[in-house]
């Protein structure tokens, strides 16, 4: 049921897609002949690239996303594996948040939007009646493109989700979870002298990792991040990424960003959405260095986006 | 091009006038009224008293001598201050003249007396010096609202009794003490007895049953609406009908009342519960719109940080986007208390206009309240009342500040981190 309407969805290509890496080149060539404007408006069907991985994490299948009428998300297959630092980019308005929001469920908040298709997470489906999504988001934790600390204390911002979720038995093991998510932020030499004092005083930078604090205190499986600094100056950029350098080994990261460098820096894996399709998938050096689709490369390169 | 930068000036400058003076003239308006009111009205805060040496005749109040409460509460004694009075101008004879006499001095007296000596029995039989409640044309005459110039038929003090009160001015026996009546006593037909006591008690219970039961209401409605209600036709239907309700004339929500909760429920007439459901249903939608638009207006970021920690939705309003509504609808609550502190129509029409001299005790005893007394002494031809008035008005407005004074701390408050 849901194969079928994804398949009606589609137009017939102009462009074919033939599926062997010979033919890839072929298409490759004859890609840069044309203008990426003409592109734009064509249906694309096949991803590029690996999109299976042998144990993922989180596994999509013929993923769509509806907004009332419009489709955000044109049937989108892809694996994310564990502890993998994954990048997204792409144009503004493909649908990468769309997608990222498809993981922990956020999507759901949204009245009109409706998604279709599984998402797998360690083998079970994250869509199903059963999976709650509030316990889902306890798995799957998510900071935003803009800096959205609770109005309150630090220390509250970080003890929040612990208390809520009965993961410490006494105020002072509240405190020490507290404390190693600072540490673990990188945040804690900074803050550790203005604890209750409010969240919202800490620079934009700070604010960040005081997110990432407060998302890594309830010991999520997976992190999302959308856009997460693009509200920062270089060297607060250059924090985050060092942070999340360092949670690579221990959380599987999704993170969108409008940054080529960034996405070259900290990803091990990269995808490139266009218009709601997902165009390319590969390891973050092949993308950059070797780009298969013309779309992909003409983003990279500047042309496009 | 410097023209146009000139112009640009200009129109600013005229702009920054406008504003200023519009303030400006609102600000005199204010003042005006404050400078009329308080003008009217300060002298109301003090009374005329008079001092009496009282010969507590126990032949007059107790001539069995058995001290008896029952005997000694329906004692005679009007007749103990008309001695007492009658001493200290033993000229006076005629029958005529004693009567203009006794009417100096206030019919308060006797109930002070009668109170003062239930109190202390043991001073039957005694002279004690006592200071009673001089008539109110007499504390007129003290505050110079009655002109000593005017001719005697046009004043309501005849000129014997002027020279009886210049005599009793003479001799220390009046003066105008600091008004404890006016705050502790409930209405009375006359002036100098009368006090805003019982309508600040009624106001009181009226506010605080409205508070009770709107405010928790009117939250919940705003948060299920805002939140967690789905967006269909009835929703639609209803919020139509809380925007409508804001509208509705204030007497109609009176009407509503006595139908419903005096005739079909059968609570009692004048009663601050009542008062209080009515004022309730008027302010509840004022409280669920403010409601829903400071919720409305809490960053929907913060909403979402709570769910994607894990938050349900319900923790997510109650820790996090109630309490940063929370002063948007406070502010709204105090509108509406404020509207309902001032509202008279509906109340009148519930019977809370009835002449009531006790002070409430309890939400089911019959009260009056601060506007609506304000609206009957307004009415009456006594010039006592007219400086009552205008007090009570000051009192009213003051309560208001204190309101307003309560919010602004409540709201700092609850900002707290912010
Ligand atoms: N709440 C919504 N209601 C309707 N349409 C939406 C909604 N959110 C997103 N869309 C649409 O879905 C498409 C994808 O949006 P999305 O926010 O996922 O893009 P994005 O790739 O994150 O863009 P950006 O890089 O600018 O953040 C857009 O065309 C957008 O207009
Ligand atoms: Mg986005």
């Amino acid at each position: 049921m849901k194969k079928e309407e994804h398949i009606m969805g589609k137009i017939e290509p102009a462009i074919p897609f033939p599926n062997s890496r010979f033919v890839h080149q072929q298409t490759l060539k004859r890609g840069r002949a044309i203008r990426s404007d003409q592109i734009a408006g064509q249906e694309i069907q096949e991803t590029v690239g690996e999109i299976r991985l042998d144990d993922p994490r989180l596994s999509c299948r013929d993923v769509s996303v509806f907004y009332g009428d419009k489709q955000a998300l044109r049937g989108i297959n892809l694996d994310i594996g564990r502890h993998e630092v994954f990048a997204m980019i792409g144009p503004s308005g493909c649908g990468k948040s769309t997608f990222l929001r498809c993981f922990n469920r956020m999507n759901d908040t949204i009245s009109n939007c409706r998604v279709t298709g599984t998402i797998m997470m360690d083998g079970r489906d994250i869509n199903h009646n059963e999976t709650d999504p509030v316990s889902l988001r306890v798995r799957v934790g998510m900071v935003f493109q803009k800096p959205n600390p609770f109005p309150k204390s630090i220390w509250e911002n970080v003890a929040f989700g612990p208390r809520i979720h009965h993961l410490a038995k006494t105020k002072e093991g509240l405190h020490e979870i507290v404390v190693k998510s600072l540490q673990q932020a990188g945040l804690w030499d900074e803050v550790k002298d203005r604890l209750h004092q409010a969240g919202l005083g800490l620079s934009g930078g700070q604010q960040q990792r005081l997110c990432i604090a407060r998302t890594i205190a309830i010991h999520p499986e997976v992190i999302l991040m959308d856009e997460p600094c693009s509200a920062l100056d270089p060297i607060a950029t250059g924090k985050i990424e060092e942070l999340i350098n360092t949670l690579r080994k221990d959380y599987t990261i999704c993170i969108v960003t409008h940054s080529m460098q960034q996405a070259s820096r900290i990803s091990d894996r990269t995808a490139y959405f266009h218009l709601g399709n997902l165009v390319e998938v590969g390891e973050t050096k092949k993308i950059f260095i070797n780009p298969l689709h013309p779309l992909t490369e003409d983003y990279i390169t500047g042309r496009l986006g | 091009m410097n023209k146009q930068l000139k112009k640009r000036y200009a129109a600013d400058l005229r702009f920054r006038i406008y504003g200023m003076s519009a303030v400006a003239m609102s600000l005199l308006f204010l003042l005006l009224l404050f400078v009329s009111i308080i003008g009217k009205g300060y002298t109301a805060f003090q009374q005329t008293a008079l001092l009496l040496d009282v010969y507590i005749d126990s032949e007059t109040i107790d001539p069995e001598g058995t001290r008896d409460r029952a005997v000694l509460s329906s004692a005679d004694f009007g007749a103990v201050i008309k001695q007492a009075m009658q001493k200290i101008f033993p000229e006076v004879s005629d029958r005529r003249d004693k009567r203009a006499l006794y009417r100096l001095v206030s019919s308060g007296a006797e109930f002070k007396l009668r109170d003062q000596v239930l109190a202390h029995p043991e001073q039957i039989g005694k002279t004690l010096p006592i200071w009673v409640p001089a008539d109110g044309d007499v504390d007129m005459l003290m505050k110079g609202s009655i002109a000593r110039d005017a001719s005697e038929t046009d004043r309501p003090l005849k000129d014997k009794q002027i020279a009886w009160i210049d005599h009793l001015i003479s001799e220390g026996r009046l003066k105008k003490q600091w008004n404890t009546t006016f705050f502790s006593a409930g209405d009375s037909r006359d002036p100098e007895l009368a006090g805003i006591g019982g309508a600040l008690a009624g106001s009181l219970l009226t506010l605080f049953v409205t508070l009770l039961l709107s405010f928790p209401i009117g939250v919940a409605a705003a948060v299920y609406l805002e939140r967690f209600a789905p967006r269909n036709r009835w929703t639609d239907l209803i919020e139509v009908n809380i925007n409508n309700l804001a509208a509705v004339p204030s007497i109609v929500f009176g009407l509503l009342g006595l139908a419903v909760f005096i005739n079909l429920f059968g609570l009692p007439r004048s009663a601050p519960i009542v008062g209080g459901l009515v004022l309730s249903l008027m302010t509840l939608p004022t409280i669920i719109i403010a409601g829903r638009a400071s919720l409305k207006s809490v960053p929907p970021s913060i909403y979402e940080a709570a769910l994607a920690i894990g938050a349900s939705q319900m923790q997510a309003v109650m820790h996090h986007v109630l309490p940063m509504a929370m002063p948007g609808i406070m502010t709204g609550t105090i509108i509406g208390m404020a509207r309902a502190l001032g509202e008279t129509a509906p109340l009148l029409m519930i019977g809370m206009v009835a002449f009531i001299v006790d002070i409430p005790g309890g939400i089911f005893d019959s009260s009056t309240v601060l506007p609506v007394q304000i609206f009957l002494w307004a009415d009456s031809p006594e010039r006592g009342f007219m400086e009552r008035t205008a007090a009570a008005i000051m009192v009213l407005l003051l309560f208001l500040i204190v309101m307003n004074a309560t919010a602004v701390i409540l709201r700092k408050r609850f900002e707290g981190h912010r």
